[in-house]
């Protein structure tokens, strides 16, 4: 069995680990860190249950090798709150029901904060295009699609760029 | 359980963030073939090593006829796709599904039965049967229709659906000085336990099942699987902790989907539109192997098939057939949006036959006093509600946009009523329900509870996770129960907790209950049903090339008190997104030879964001008599949509809807906007 050293910044923390080349970023990520608030729902980058930043671009980590994030920087749910404080997002989907059984929450929130910095006044069907490789099974998405509305009348987009590039390069 | 503070941080604890020292992975080996003789299988544990059979536990379970129970691992014949031959453990994932490659399997295939109305009227599969059919249903009594003026049939199929919650099946087995000690993603920790022992010969009181945060069910995680006792049985025979996450492909192959139920109905009317007999076939595709919800589900869709209409002549024989397929199971609704998907048909048709408004048809049939229709389903009072849903959906008004309209009863699973413990202890109160919840915030509805029976702060009130060693018995999550018969089992522990503190100091106070502490077990059960009715309409579009976008989506639902309107209001939204998928995306399908066509859940159609519409909800506010006022509502959307969207689809493209899903093929070039 190959494997690989790879270096990765995950929220904020450096990481040098000897991995097997075939590693799943969301095993890495899951295992390696554990760091399991990043979920598998569907194994073929249909249902967005695994989604992270990498280099502050939403993926699938359940398809991309853990190899193919060497040097960069990843950010997870872990990395949204600034300690005790709840990020606007996660505020949002508690505030305005964006979750029930809570397990597709996660990658919904990593794909919203990327759609978000990308497009702040995002129309709601802006917003349920962008959401589409994101899978609910239990809300119908409209209390999803009013969570990110909210979050985004109190996020700073610089401020959220910062928050996911500014590892970027060491 | 996680608080959603918890779970919208990544701090959830889900079934595959377990972890146990000395943890193996296991990978199950399944049948690439619907049917098949096992010819060769060489490697992993196989039924050799673990003869066991499977029990039935759970929603809809049925006691199985005997012969026909499926094995735990699949004893010289293969009888569906997905079905588990062999287990190998791994150090993790990886290494396990490494392993599966040393199995060495051979299998001579078999026509495979996958048509569930063929099978009904072929020789047996099975010689030792007389059909193929499990058990015949008949419900209410044949009648003569000679004298009736008007008579349509029509046919109609809903097709398998897979549950799809986004976290998969899973379970941690650990056992150790005896104890067999499993945490799982579950609706019922109780029904995992007696399953369990069943299948492993083992004592309840050996087995301890913790839930673990579940994300999502629907009526899959209700009842006990083949990997589960594999896993404890693994967990047993090596002394080490073994995991097993399913992964999707083997969800849309092994874990039970629900609907796959079609009918031939015949309505009997006068001119002028009243409804004077109904007579139904109904074929359930069961699966194969007995003790499924197939069997239950063919009495139950039957119950309900004369809909909320007052209809005195009633028949129905119903068939649970055997297929090649994974054994059928509930998946929300279970049973009603079936019954009434081809009762609703029938009267849309039936005014179409007549020319009437199919709102007129359902007023004329609706009566306003309770009774139990010839079928055995307690029908409510139903006219003035159909009125007034009428007006709050705004029927009249939305003609012009030619709606589907729906209307039906929600028989929720009243009986046999539900467990709650409620624990106070160092001035917090502890609370486990005999039904876990899985996404439906009970917590709210038992701070609630709690707050009114014994002026407790909501705050100290914390909703545990299911735990069969701190709740001695329970029933389940399920069938739009939860807030009714849990909500009351919470309610008469607090009124006992009070009468007590009340009986031994003379006066009650919260303040000093906290402080001195209480411990009160409730089963809870009350008497009859306490079905309720719902209304649904819908509007759509559908384009040229037959994709159907649906506008207006709204419901008109009893749902007695809403002890958490949001999370009502939740509910109800997220199950008519259901409905839509059903309707228009969603099937388990497989090709004639039997291999399965939906192999992703792409495929297997579950709506994403941009095919769904913003949801209405309405709520009728008629407190039921139980102290709480609650009553059933969880299923109510995916019986009332399926309908109503039909219906619009027909009116917009003038093709006859008769099942689910409604192909984008057939609508092609129909369309008018």
């Amino acid at each position: 069995m190959s494997t690989n050293k790879i270096r990765v910044t995950v929220n904020n923390k450096v990481y040098e680990k000897e991995i097997d080349s075939r590693t799943l970023l969301v095993d890495f990520i899951r295992e390696k860190l554990g760091l399991t608030g990043t979920h598998v729902g569907c194994d073929t980058t249909n249902c967005g249950a695994c989604t992270v930043l990498l280099d502050g671009k939403p993926v699938k980590s359940c398809t991309v090798l853990a190899v193919q994030a060497n040097g960069k920087t990843i950010t997870t749910i872990e990395g949204l709150s600034h300690g005790k404080e709840l990020h606007p997002l996660q505020k949002a989907f508690i505030d305005k029901n964006g979750l029930q059984c809570g397990y597709c929450t996660a990658g919904m929130i990593m794909m919203a904060h990327w759609i978000i910095r990308k497009n702040p006044e995002a129309t709601r069907d802006e917003i349920r295009e962008a959401i589409s490789g994101n899978i609910c099974r239990c809300t119908g998405y409209d209390s999803i699609v009013d969570s990110i509305q909210e979050a985004s009348r109190e996020m700073i987009p610089e401020e959220e760029e910062d928050l996911v590039t500014r590892q970027r390069g060491r | 359980m996680s608080t959603v503070e918890e779970i919208v941080q990544g701090k959830g604890k889900f079934v595959d963030d377990v972890v146990l020292p000395g943890m193996q992975h296991m990978a199950v080996v399944r049948s690439n073939y619907s049917r098949g003789r096992i010819v060769k299988l060489k490697g992993g544990y196989t039924f050799k090593d673990f003869p066991a059979y499977m029990a039935s536990v759970g929603e809809g379970a049925t006691e199985g006829e005997k012969g026909l129970i499926e094995p735990v691992l699949a004893d010289k014949y293969v009888n569906y796709i997905g079905e588990p031959m062999a287990v190998v453990l791994g150090k993790d994932r990886y290494d396990a599904e490494d392993r599966t490659e040393d199995v060495e399997v051979e299998i001579e295939p078999l026509p495979p039965m996958m048509d569930p109305e063929k099978s009904l009227d072929s020789p047996p599969v099975y010689p030792f049967m007389k059909s193929n059919v499990y058990r015949k249903v008949v419900l209410g009594s044949d009648f003569r229709t000679d004298n009736f003026e008007i008579e349509i049939e029509g046919h109609f199929n809903n097709r398998r659906v897979a549950t799809d919650p986004i976290e998969t099946r899973g379970i941690v087995a650990s056992y150790e000085k005896d104890l067999l000690t499993v945490w799982i993603s579950t609706q019922s920790v109780h029904s995992i336990r007696e399953g369990l022992a069943e299948i492993l010969n083992m004592p309840q009181e050996k087995i301890r099942v913790i839930q673990a945060d579940t994300g999502g069910a629907f009526g899959l995680k209700g009842g006990v699987y083949p990997e589960y006792a594999l896993a404890a049985f693994l967990a047993i025979k090596t002394g080490k902790p073994v995991k097993w996450i399913e992964n999707r492909h083997e969800h849309l192959m092994a874990s039970r989907p629900g609907r796959g139920t079609s009918a031939y109905m015949k309505l009997y009317a006068n001119k002028n539109g009243k409804i004077l007999g109904m007579k139904g076939k109904v074929i359930v595709d069961s699966g194969a192997y007995s003790g499924g919800s197939g069997e239950f589900a063919a009495r139950f869709v039957g119950m309900q098939m004369t809909g909320p209409y007052k209809i005195d002549n009633a028949y129905v024989e119903a068939y649970p057939v055997y297929t090649n397929k994974v054994v059928q199971g509930p998946y929300r609704g279970a049973g009603r949006p079936e019954a009434h998907f081809f009762i609703e048909r029938m009267i849309d048709m039936l005014a179409d036959k007549l020319k009437m408004d199919p709102v007129e048809v359902r007023l004329m049939n609706t009566v306003d006093k309770a009774f139990k229709s010839p079928l055995g389903m307690d029908v409510p009072p139903a006219k003035t509600f159909l009125e007034d849903a009428i007006n709050k959906l705004s029927y009249r008004k939305l003609l012009k946009d030619k709606p589907g309209f729906a209307f039906f009863v929600l028989v929720p699973a009243f009986q046999p009523g539900e467990t709650a413990r409620v624990k106070i202890e160092n001035g917090e109160v502890k609370v486990w329900l005999g039904g876990d919840a899985h996404g439906q915030r009970h917590d709210l509805f038992v701070k609630t509870l709690v707050n009114e029976g014994l002026g407790i702060d909501r705050n100290l009130v914390h909703l545990q996770l299911g735990d069969t060693a701190m709740l001695k018995d329970g029933i389940g999550s399920w069938g739009s129960r939860s807030a009714m018969v849990g909500g009351m089992a919470v309610h008469e522990a607090c009124k006992k907790i009070k009468q007590a503190f009340t009986a031994k100091h003379g006066i009650y106070s919260s303040t000093a209950l906290l402080q001195e502490g209480a411990d009160e077990y409730v089963h809870w059960r009350g008497e009859g049903s306490m079905d309720s009715l719902g209304c649904n309409l819908v509007t759509c579009e559908v384009n040229s090339r037959g994709q159907v976008k649906v506008k207006e989506c709204s419901a008109y639902y009893d749902v007695g008190r809403a002890l958490t309107p949001e999370v009502v209001r939740g509910q109800i939204a997220g199950g008519m997104a259901q409905g839509i998928g059903q309707t228009l995306y969603e099937e388990i399908m497989y090709s004639e030879d039997g291999q399965l066509l939906t192999a992703s859940i792409a495929d297997a159609g579950v709506p994403i964001a941009n095919q769904l519409p913003e949801y209405k909800v309405f709520l009728a506010d008629t407190r039921s008599n139980l102290a709480i006022g609650a009553k059933g509502v969880g299923e109510s959307p995916t019986i009332g949509v399926p309908i109503a969207l039909s219906r619009a689809i027909e009116n917009v493209t003038g093709v006859k809807i008769y099942e689910t899903p409604i192909k984008q093929e057939l609508l092609i070039s129909t369309a008018k906007h």
